[in-house]
């Protein structure tokens, strides 16, 4: 039985795409089918990502508009055997996307066998956004620490719990996991962002990641290799708990406390 | 002038449901299907036919709630005129309802008081709303005392209306409005999302988006919450915005009451 699990935000730049990205991997990595979907039809970027740009040759449009048959159109990741992506158009327009053809796709990926279906939301609340968490069964909303980011990650948690298939069927709505991105203990510290538990008492969610900001980011982007991938980042350990996490095990948090300075650091600054 | 909601048509759901005379199979052929439909209707009572005065008092009260008044339809009640309207007057009072954003669909009162009007104006005749079509329970639940004992409000005279609970989260954007009765919010209530009653309004949870009590001029209403962190508060119209949360109030529970036509705030317990 296939899991389909939407990462979303409503804001843009917070880190959907990344969070997708290095989900799909974690999950892969413990062996399961996934499939990770990109709904930002004409701004593709999780291909870029995930390091597969060049060999898109037919994207999630053509599958729906049946150009051609899914399994055409599904790219297996170099790395890792379990993982496909199905990219975004490049040169459509989100017009693109009909309901009824994001659900036969999400339809046949289960008929294939996939554990998992990630969806990559677009930014913001209109159609790309809203067919991307409509056939959901859990929603990772990706949060930074400051204000307007969890605003709008309240808009999205509210229509989550009213504009989705399984809040209209009312068996028991999208499961909600809140993820934060960009999380600098040292800025919590000093005052100048919204802790952790801030953004616990305002949404009123639980935590299931908590990603340091990590130059490491960037640079897994740039390189087209999922930052989970990097065997030397806090910000991959972060991911690899949270995939634990939304396995259902009980890990402990890291990376969420400053270091302790030493001596000597405290000594010449920073 | 009084605002109040009341319900049109059968207020019994179950036996409003289903199709008159025709059964399922043949309804599938007919191209029009009647059923029995139940809406809730706003009840708008006038005391004067003169416009200027209407839409004066109107444009206030539909600036309170702009969203829940457009193009809302309301059943028109005359039986507080002093003297019976005429023909033009009740035109005038409808066209004024019209400009205040609010559509009049029919007439309250008995036939032979608004027959004529109803002819005259191509109004149906809704059946009076003070009549009580519900039987009255024979034993009443016992209640613990509300910390307002509101008077009945317009449309339930004798019935009791219990309460909407609402245990989600109210999430930014979206609204939850407790028509003509009580709103219980277990669960908090976002910055950006809308909460309102036409009574008193509870909110178990933190309140960081909009509350407004007693939407329909209910002055008695009253709004509690747990956690009080509101962008406004509104009470029958009369409204407070919070640009700063008073550091005392922050955070704590807090109830809001008009004492006149002051909205006054305080920390509970």
């Amino acid at each position: 039985m296939a899991e389909t699990i939407v990462v979303t935000s409503g804001k843009g730049g917070v880190g959907k795409t990344t969070t997708s990205a290095s989900i799909a991997v974690g999950l892969a990595q413990r062996g399961k089918r996934v499939a990770v979907i990109d709904f930002d039809i004409g701004l593709r970027n999780l291909d870029l990502i995930m390091g597969c740009e060049r060999r898109v040759v037919y994207d999630f449009v053509n599958v729906i508009q049946g150009d051609c048959h899914l399994k055409q159109a599904l790219i297996k990741d170099k790395r890792i055997e379990t993982l496909f992506v199905l990219a975004a158009s490049q040169t459509r327009d989100k017009d693109a996307l009909t309901s009824d053809g994001v659900k036969r796709v999400l339809g046949e990926l289960a008929a294939e066998g996939f554990d998992y279906i990630i969806c990559d939301s677009p930014a913001g609340i209109e159609k790309g956004a809203h067919l991307a968490m409509y056939f959901a069964d859990r929603a990772v909303v990706v949060v930074n620490p400051e204000v307007s980011s969890v605003r709008d990650s309240d808009r999205i948690l509210g229509l989550l719990a009213s504009r989705t298939q399984r809040a209209e069927q009312g068996n028991g709505g999208v499961k909600e996991h809140l993820l934060l991105t960009r999380y600098s203990p040292r800025r919590v510290a000093s005052g100048e962002m919204m802790s952790i538990d801030d953004v616990k008492d305002i949404l009123g969610l639980d935590v299931v990641g908590v990603v340091p900001e990590s130059p490491d980011v960037l640079q897994a982007s740039n390189a087209g290799v999922p930052v989970i991938l990097n065997d030397n980042s806090d910000a991959a350990r972060a991911y690899e708990d949270a995939v634990a996490r939304l396995l259902g095990e009980d890990v402990p948090f890291r990376f969420i406390e400053e270091p302790k300075k030493g001596f000597l650091a405290r000594l010449f600054g920073r | 002038m009084n605002v109040g909601p009341t319900r049109g048509g059968q207020p019994d759901a179950s036996k409003a449901r289903g199709l008159v005379g025709a059964p399922t199979t043949e309804a599938e052929s007919s191209v029009v299907d009647i059923r029995y439909g139940q809406v809730g209707l706003v009840h708008v009572r006038v005391r004067t036919t003169d416009p200027g005065k209407l839409l004066d008092d109107l444009t206030g009260r539909v600036a309170a709630a702009p969203h829940f008044f457009r193009r809302t339809a309301v059943c028109l009640e005359l039986s507080s005129l002093e003297t019976p309207a005429t023909v033009p007057e009740v035109q005038s009072v409808v066209d004024a309802l019209r400009r205040a954003g609010m559509l009049a669909v029919g007439l309250a009162g008995e036939p032979d008081a608004v027959g004529g009007l109803s002819m005259a104006l191509n109004l149906p005749i809704l059946s009076s709303y003070r009549t009580p079509t519900r039987p009255v329970p024979v034993v009443q639940p016992v209640e613990a005392p509300t910390p307002t004992p509101a008077p009945a409000s317009a449309s339930s005279p004798e019935g009791h209306v219990p309460a909407q609970i609402h245990q989600q989260p109210v999430r930014s954007g979206q609204r939850v409005y407790g028509r003509n009765r009580d709103l219980i919010v277990t669960s908090a209530v976002g910055a950006g999302a809308e909460v309102m009653a036409d009574g008193c309004l509870h909110v178990y949870g933190s309140l960081r988006g909009r509350a407004m009590a007693g939407a329909h001029g209910e002055t008695s209403a009253r709004i509690f919450c747990q956690e009080f962190y509101a962008e406004l508060i509104s009470i029958a119209g009369i409204f407070r915005v919070f640009e700063t949360i008073p550091s005392e109030l922050a955070g704590k529970p807090v109830q809001a009451w008009l004492n006149g036509e002051d909205l006054r705030l305080a920390r509970i317990g």
